[in-house]
């Protein structure tokens, strides 16, 4: 999982359109992912660390629960129904969003497209 | 160079009194199709279907843009107002631009709350249309999200909203059309999505009205998308369920906005629909 969340920091930092749209977002997210801790450090739009956990001293913004099968579907270039969206895993019960959602939400659509930035790296893991 | 056979223009209806100046556009000859856009969106999600030669050539289709929405304007004093839309507003001004327009029992085809919309008149006014397309509409569903979050003075509602209704996009929507779909939420005025969802998530008159819709009178057909987180298949089987002689179809490859988003796919549904709304008895 560290070497795909390290493609997909990669893959943001190096694209121009969304570190602009992100030039607001300076926060740290908790991907938890099958009870594995992922701190995740943004800076102005770029990700500019990611600490694995546990932690309990690190604060973050909010956090995405999920599992690694929902995460494995999601990155699918076309995933099924449900497994195709952040809001979507929350929907059919693969997800679960913690912490200041009005954050995650004035930011969506960049935090969305750094989600979907792992499906460029199909089968990588 | 090319120029659409689309043709728009303005009337002005009495809503509750009130003037609304409403923009509306058309294409084609023959049976009127009366299109209702989402929320938070206007007629441009309608523009595939109309600049469709084969649909057009038998039917002439008119989208309008409700009061607030794309280019008509917002009542005046708009600005000491809190837009939410009711399913009386709703009804009286479907109703008013179809007799302002003439049509003569015009197929009525509504998406998410135009769909629910259109479900509602089937109920309520069976007898001013004589068929109804029912996209991405069922009976009801409270908001899996906050509404509020789409009208604060503090970000961007259009932004927010685009980002939420994104998730109802298929990953099998044409880049371009997702984000052309996604534009129209980017550009709608502040509180106006927020306004029309207070109407989708929170009446549920609907339910209680299904039986009500004889379809043996006025044929009712509902269409939804796998990928629609909002109105999913399921809400839509159970809507079609109760009502007796309702037909359904399900899209496996589309999602909320299908006319919109991804309008190939949607096309041959569009046409499956339109072909089963044949008029019945009772109709004029």
């Amino acid at each position: 999982m560290l070497t795909k969340l390290k493609h997909m920091q990669s893959a943001l930092n190096g694209t121009r359109h969304l570190l602009r749209l992100g030039r607001l977002f300076s926060e740290t997210v908790q991907l938890r992912i099958d009870g594995e801790e992922y701190y995740l450090v943004f800076e102005k739009g770029a990700l500019v660390d990611i600490a694995q956990g546990p932690s309990r001293k690190t604060p973050y913004r909010f956090a995405l629960v999920t599992d690694a099968e929902a995460l494995e579907r999601f990155w699918q270039p076309r995933p099924d129904p449900g497994f195709h969206d952040v809001f979507g895993l929350v929907k059919i019960g693969r997800g679960r969003i913690e912490g200041d959602i009005l954050v995650l939400v004035k930011n969506l659509r960049f935090f969305k497209a750094f989600m979907m930035l792992g499906r460029q790296e199909k089968g990588v893991r | 160079m090319s120029i659409e056979p689309i043709v728009g223009r303005y009337l002005t209806v009495a809503v509750e009194g009130e003037a609304q100046r409403v923009y509306f556009e058309e294409a084609g000859q023959g049976r009127p199709v009366l299109c209702l856009h989402t929320a938070g969106a206007d007629t441009r999600q309608w523009r595939h279907l109309m600049n469709d030669a084969e649909i057009t050539a038998r039917h002439r289709l008119i989208a309008f843009d409700m009061p607030w929405h794309g280019k008509s304007l917002p009542p005046e004093g708009f600005h000491t107002r809190e837009y939410r839309l009711t399913t009386g507003v709703y009804m009286e001004t479907v109703l008013a631009v179809s007799e302002a327009l003439g049509l003569e029992h015009p197929i009525l085809a509504g998406c998410s709350m135009g769909g629910r919309i259109a479900l509602q008149l089937a109920a309520m006014h069976a007898d001013r249309f004589s068929g109804f397309i029912a996209i991405e509409a069922s009976d009801f569903q409270p908001a899996w999200y906050d509404i509020d979050w789409f009208d604060r003075p503090d970000a961007h509602g259009g932004e927010m909203g685009a980002a939420l209704v994104s998730a109802n996009i298929s990953p099998y929507a044409p880049e371009t059309e997702r984000w052309n779909t996604l534009w129209m939420f980017m550009a709608s005025g502040p509180g106006v999505f927020r306004g029309d969802l207070s109407f989708y998530t929170e009446d549920d008159s609907l339910v209680g009205r299904l039986d009500r819709i004889d379809t043996g009178r006025t044929p009712v057909h509902v269409i939804a998308g796998a990928y629609d987180l909002t109105c999913t298949p399921e809400d839509a089987r159970r809507t079609a369920d109760a009502i007796d002689g309702a037909t359904l179809a399900i899209m496996d490859e589309l999602g909320h906005f299908p006319m919109s988003e991804h309008p190939d796919g949607f096309r041959p549904f569009f046409i499956d629909a339109l072909d089963r709304m044949t008029r019945t008895s009772g109709v004029d």
